[in-house]
């Protein structure tokens, strides 16, 4: 925040790194599939297998998130964000 | 995409989420106490029932007209509204009451009820427990039912009863829209990023945006089912009401118009059971209402069963016997709208998969209250840009210019 008081707007707008465009769907219809799948599991299969499997999917884009987060916080001036 | 249309997407997601983010709020956090209710009545009220008789395994249950013959006895001149045996207790209820008409008139009073229960032990039909008396003084409220009834009557209704319910059920809809267009959004601006980027090297702007992408997409399908589940749970008022007017109407109609046959002349409580149970093949009964309970009809039983699978207990299908003769008059399946609405009441309650799939709910449903904070932080913010470009327009010269660059790079089609 602090790089950004003494430039002017434009100079700053041209330091925005012009990254390559990346693939922006794999990872939410990763982790929406995952979803569907747990919610689904649970509900059909209702014993055993089912319900574990049901558990560890929904956990997973928790456990993404966290690990998202702690990358993020971890590194002071990264940009975060699994490849 | 054009930038027009992503301006559109923006106009639309800022909207519906302004319109529904309180509300949300609101069920969100009324949410997590209710689904540990039961954990939280366990352990904070307990359950002072007296244990049950320890019987040899295999004891066959009492008749239930042996049961009801006894509650007969205990208030003569009553009527017996319902038999309920317990779903895993081996416990009948039995729900009485003066009249009909008495239990018609409690609804202009809200403060009195005439009817009352016994609770029979199936097996032996003895007398295990009975509703307090009308006239006895209240028994005093605990905290713990304080809190989780004023947690139930805002998730479900914000006190408001039908109105509140049908508003929720907007919000609902109004929610579904603002996780589709936020998807569109999320799309456009991940653009050059990888997922799960949370920038914190730029603008506390550009750190809530990034977290509310993340939490969002981690959400989005969750957040999907249990918005779209609940805003059809909150319709069911409406659907029940429509089946009554429709199908059942239909059904009743032969017999509509008949008077109620007195209680003392009516067939035998247990063969009602039976013929229900084998006129929906593979599943149980449970529950028979009499002759005269509203929305019934005069001349019937009517009585409840479901499927026997996990799946299929939640779907219901009406029995009516005839209780003049104890003979079968049809088993009704339910319209397509209330399976639905049947099947759907677990993909919102979180209550099929467990104690983890409840945790997992509870965290979940935390993530979706860190979305909504940070989509709010993110719009407050917005406002203030917005304010002080309006300001400086005006001539005013305002000390800190540092969020000016920010807008222009987040809150490109942002008009």
């Amino acid at each position: 925040m602090n790089a950004l008081r003494s430039e002017t707007p434009q100079s700053s707008f041209a330091a925005f790194p012009l990254r390559a465009p990346v693939a922006v769907w794999p990872w939410p219809i990763a982790l929406g599939l995952l979803t569907t799948f747990g919610l689904l599991s649970a509900l059909l299969g209702q014993h055993g297998i089912w319900l574990l499997l049901s558990w560890a999917a929904l956990s997973i884009p928790l456990i993404v998130t966290v690990i998202c987060l702690i990358r993020a916080w971890s590194r002071p001036s990264s940009k975060g964000g699994l490849s | 995409m054009t930038n027009r249309t992503l301006r559109h997407w923006f106009v639309v997601h800022k909207w519906t989420s302004l319109v529904c983010t309180l509300f949300l709020l609101i069920v969100c956090v009324t949410g997590l106490p209710l689904l540990f209710s039961e954990q939280i009545w366990n352990t904070f009220v307990g359950d002072d029932d007296p244990p049950y008789e320890v019987l040899p395994p295999g004891t066959p249950n009492a008749s239930l007209d042996v049961i009801v013959e006894k509650a007969r006895a205990l208030y003569p001149g009553q009527i017996i509204t319902n038999v309920n045996p317990d779903d895993d207790e081996p416990a009948v209820l039995i729900s009485m009451a003066p009249s009909w008409q008495a239990l018609k008139d409690d609804e202009n009073y809200p403060d009195r009820s005439s009817g009352h229960w016994i609770k029979f032990d199936a097996r032996t039909a003895k007398v295990l427990e009975q509703s307090r008396p009308a006239d006895s003084p209240k028994e005093p409220r605990t905290w713990t039912g304080i809190i989780m009834g004023v947690c139930n009557r805002l998730h479900n209704s914000l006190f408001a009863y039908l109105p509140g319910r049908l508003f929720l059920g907007l919000m609902g809809g109004v929610f579904v829209a603002s996780l589709v267009s936020g998807t569109v959004l999320y799309g456009r601006f991940m653009k050059r990023l990888p997922f799960g980027s949370v920038r914190r090297d730029r603008a506390s702007r550009l750190t809530w945006l990034d977290l509310h992408n993340l939490l969002g997409t981690a959400t989005l399908v969750w957040a999907t089912v249990v918005g779209f589940t609940g805003f059809v749970n909150e319709l069911q008022t409406p659907l029940f009401g429509l089946w009554r007017v429709t199908d059942v109407r239909q059904i009743l109609k032969p017999y509509a118009n008949l008077p109620v046959p007195s209680q003392d002349h009516l067939s035998s409580v247990q063969a009602a059971f039976d013929t229900a149970g084998k006129a929906a093949p593979g599943n149980e009964v449970t529950g028979l209402s009499f002759p005269g309970a509203s929305f019934g009809s005069p001349v019937h039983y009517v009585l409840w069963t479901r499927g026997a699978t996990p799946l299929r207990a939640r779907l219901f299908t009406p029995v009516l016997v005839d209780a003049r003769t104890g003979e079968l008059t049809g088993a009704y399946p339910m319209p397509w709208y209330l399976r639905f609405l049947e099947i759907s009441r677990p993909l919102h309650f979180g209550d099929y998969g467990g104690m983890p799939l409840k945790i997992l709910w509870a965290l979940l449903d935390s993530v979706v209250i860190g979305v909504l904070v940070s989509g709010l932080v993110l719009w407050a913010g917005k406002r203030k840009i917005a304010t002080d470009a309006r300001l400086r327009a005006l001539g005013y010269d305002l000390e800190d210019a540092k969020d000016t660059p920010v807008s222009v790079l987040t809150g490109e089609g942002a008009r």
